[in-house]
């Protein structure tokens, strides 16, 4: 039990950064990124034609943290521009609808050209061994870096004025913009800012497991479960949640099986919309 | 708003889908030689296509996508509910209709009308659900999304009952007309007619009037006296009948069912691109969609994966560049050189 425990909360550190960027991105502006996977696959893809190329290990991270950011700016200069243009859930609904579109291309093209790649990044060493239990060195450089980088995150949001220029819109869009806040370059911000958290999900994910073309969507169901449990908006909220879900899913998937424990995943969301459609930490509207 | 993104509200938007068929006459012959036009055309497709049994059976398959096509207009176009569950209903109807067949034994058609039943009551419930929390668009869009997802991985899950990941091979029925190459055709056909005359009819009679009322303002439609709450539970009701309908009878004509014949990437987004392209809340608009998009469908065959690259593609456009689909900008286009100007539509209201 206690080893499920522990692959759980490696599995919902990394449920719980993957949620931040998705849900930072509907709470500031109402856009529901349904190609959010496929930026952390498209990122996963750099790393390793990186690698393949000969470049060495930092520098191809690098590259590849680039790359989502960089896709997260495509995204907003984009098919993006259109959805601004709208408000309340005629965006949602549109940009919904475009992500997915733009989700297909890139699904299609990969697995056209590439349907064999996936990114595993080697973590060296033996196992180390916590509370009795060995753990591989991957899941603990994995969870490691996932923790830094919710801590940046969070001293993001608290400490630098742009932080919490981007949290002044997510609360109040039209205060925000009185005291002479641009919601739009904000959005643009965190557009970019998710792009570099899936390419950091990617990553570490795939020192655990690998990362292959094909996960592009179910990435962007466990972030959106996760987003929805959480709480629109809320990046304490997205931790809480990767965290219990990922092991419940540990837990499940042990016990009963995999294809019922993705079941028991999406039922959590489902019950919590109905019970409470803000979800654990997000803001009642 | 600019006129662009008001085009749209219009379009797709919460409260205010469609709006493509405000000047309909109102008598009997308006409703009835549309679908009849339609009908001999699709009937005559057998002597073009039927020596092929292969191309008869994509005949078929799009057929089922007309019907899925009007049965998600039923629920998303008049009302407003995003159901990203058309393949998981369809599904129930499919593998409802071959368990209770094959597995319990029941006459097909019985089976194939309870299961119907099973789909329209689910649908209903979803729905019924939706209504009373209030859950907006995206939340409906979500929870039935997590409908489908789990249904699919039920199918692999239970693989006992359903034959998993390799299938269903349906025994009903394999003797008889429902596999020969031209029959099943004309039923499908059948089918998608009675669709469409229930669509219409249905359009046309006061529910039609409450679709249009509160679609357009749900407030002021509540406020009219238009009980939201219940025409929404019936339009799920109705149109996930014509779901699980269309799943079952495609399911004993093609003999063999898997998950991936009721998948959310192939069913749900093949639908909503259809309509979308038809035209979303138009009568003929899903059959448009349905016969564009099986031949372009067919031409595509041969580039494998990158069908999917091409779906993609023409989504992002259509949403951007034609998001109200080919029937109602068509028909704006016809009407704006009839009575130019153009002032004869209401302002909408921003969501």
């Amino acid at each position: 039990m206690t080893a499920q425990i522990l692959d759980g909360i490696v599995f919902g550190l990394q449920l719980g950064l993957l949620a931040s960027g998705l849900t930072l991105v509907y709470g500031l502006g109402g856009v529901l990124n349904l190609a959010y996977g496929q930026m952390a696959v498209i990122s996963a893809m750099v790393v390793l034609f990186a690698m393949d190329a000969g470049i060495s290990l930092w520098p191809a991270v690098g590259l590849g943290l680039l790359a989502g950011g960089l896709l997260g700016l495509f995204l907003d200069l984009t098919i993006l521009r259109p959805v601004y243009r709208l408000r309340g859930e005629a965006r949602v609904l549109l940009s919904l609808l475009l992500t997915l579109g733009v989700a297909f291309i890139v699904d299609g093209f990969l697995n056209w050209r590439f349907p064999l790649n996936s990114l595993s990044l080697h973590v060296g060493g033996g196992a180390v061994e916590i509370f009795g239990v060995p753990m591989r060195r991957g899941s603990l450089v994995a969870s490691a870096i996932t923790l830094v980088a919710f801590a940046a995150l969070f001293v993001f949001f608290r400490y630098t004025t742009l932080g919490r220029a981007v949290r002044s819109v997510i609360e109040d869009e039209e205060g925000a913009r009185l005291v002479g806040i641009d919601p739009r370059r904000m959005l643009r911000l965190i557009l970019v800012l998710s792009g570099v958290l899936a390419a950091v999900v990617a990553m570490t994910r795939s020192m655990v497991a690998p990362v292959d073309v094909q996960s592009g969507f179910s990435i962007t169901v466990f972030a959106l479960i996760v987003t929805v449990v959480g709480g629109l908006g809320s990046v304490p909220g997205a931790l809480l949640a990767g965290v219990i879900l990922g092991i419940v899913n540990s837990i499940a998937a042990t016990h009963i099986g995999t294809f019922l424990s993705l079941i028991i995943l999406l039922g959590a969301a489902a019950v919590t919309i109905l019970i409470r459609p803000s979800g654990l930490l997000g803001v009642k509207e | 708003m600019s006129d662009r993104g008001d085009r749209f509200t219009r379009a797709t938007g919460t409260s205010v889908i469609g709006g493509a068929e405000e000047h309909q006459s109102r008598s009997l012959r308006s409703l009835l030689v549309p679908i009849a036009l339609v009908a001999v055309a699709l009937a005559l497709v057998p002597l073009w296509l039927g020596d092929s049994g292969v191309m008869m059976g994509v005949a078929v398959l799009g057929l089922t996508f007309a019907c899925y096509a009007v049965g998600f207009n039923v629920i998303f176009g008049s009302t407003g509910q995003l159901f990203l569950c058309v393949g998981a209903l369809a599904g129930i109807g499919g593998y409802g209709g071959a368990v209770l067949a094959d597995t319990v034994g029941l006459p097909i058609i019985l089976s194939i009308l309870l299961a119907t039943l099973a789909a329209s009551l689910t649908g209903g419930l979803l729905s019924w659900v939706a209504v009373r929390r209030s859950l907006g668009v995206i939340f409906t869009g979500i929870v039935t999304l997590i409908f489908a997802l789990s249904f699919e991985n039920l199918l692999l899950g239970l693989g006992e009952v359903t034959g998993g990941d390799a299938g269903f091979v349906i025994q009903s029925g394999a003797d008889t007309f429902l596999r020969e190459n031209i029959p099943p055709y004309y039923l499908m056909l059948a089918v998608v007619v009675l669709f469409l005359g229930v669509y219409g009819l249905l359009r046309r009679s006061h529910f039609g009037w409450a679709f249009r009322a509160l679609r357009d303002d749900e407030v002021a439609a509540e406020l009219a006296g238009v009980d939201v709450a219940r025409y929404r539970v019936y339009a799920a009701l109705i149109g996930s009948a014509m779901l699980g309908m269309a799943g079952a009878t495609y399911a004993f004509t093609e003999g063999r069912i898997s998950p991936t014949t009721f998948g959310f990437a192939e069913v749900d987004v093949v639908v909503i691109v259809m309509l979308a392209f038809g035209g979303i809340g138009t009568l003929l608009g899903p059959i448009l969609g349905a016969v564009t998009f099986t031949i372009v469908d067919e031409v595509l065959i041969e580039f494998g994966q990158l069908k999917l690259v091409v779906y993609g593609t023409l989504v992002v456009l259509l949403f951007l560049f034609l998001p109200r689909g080919v029937i109602p900008t068509l028909g704006s286009f016809f009407e704006k050189r009839r009575d130019r100007p153009e002032e004869n539509r209401a302002p909408t209201p921003e969501a």
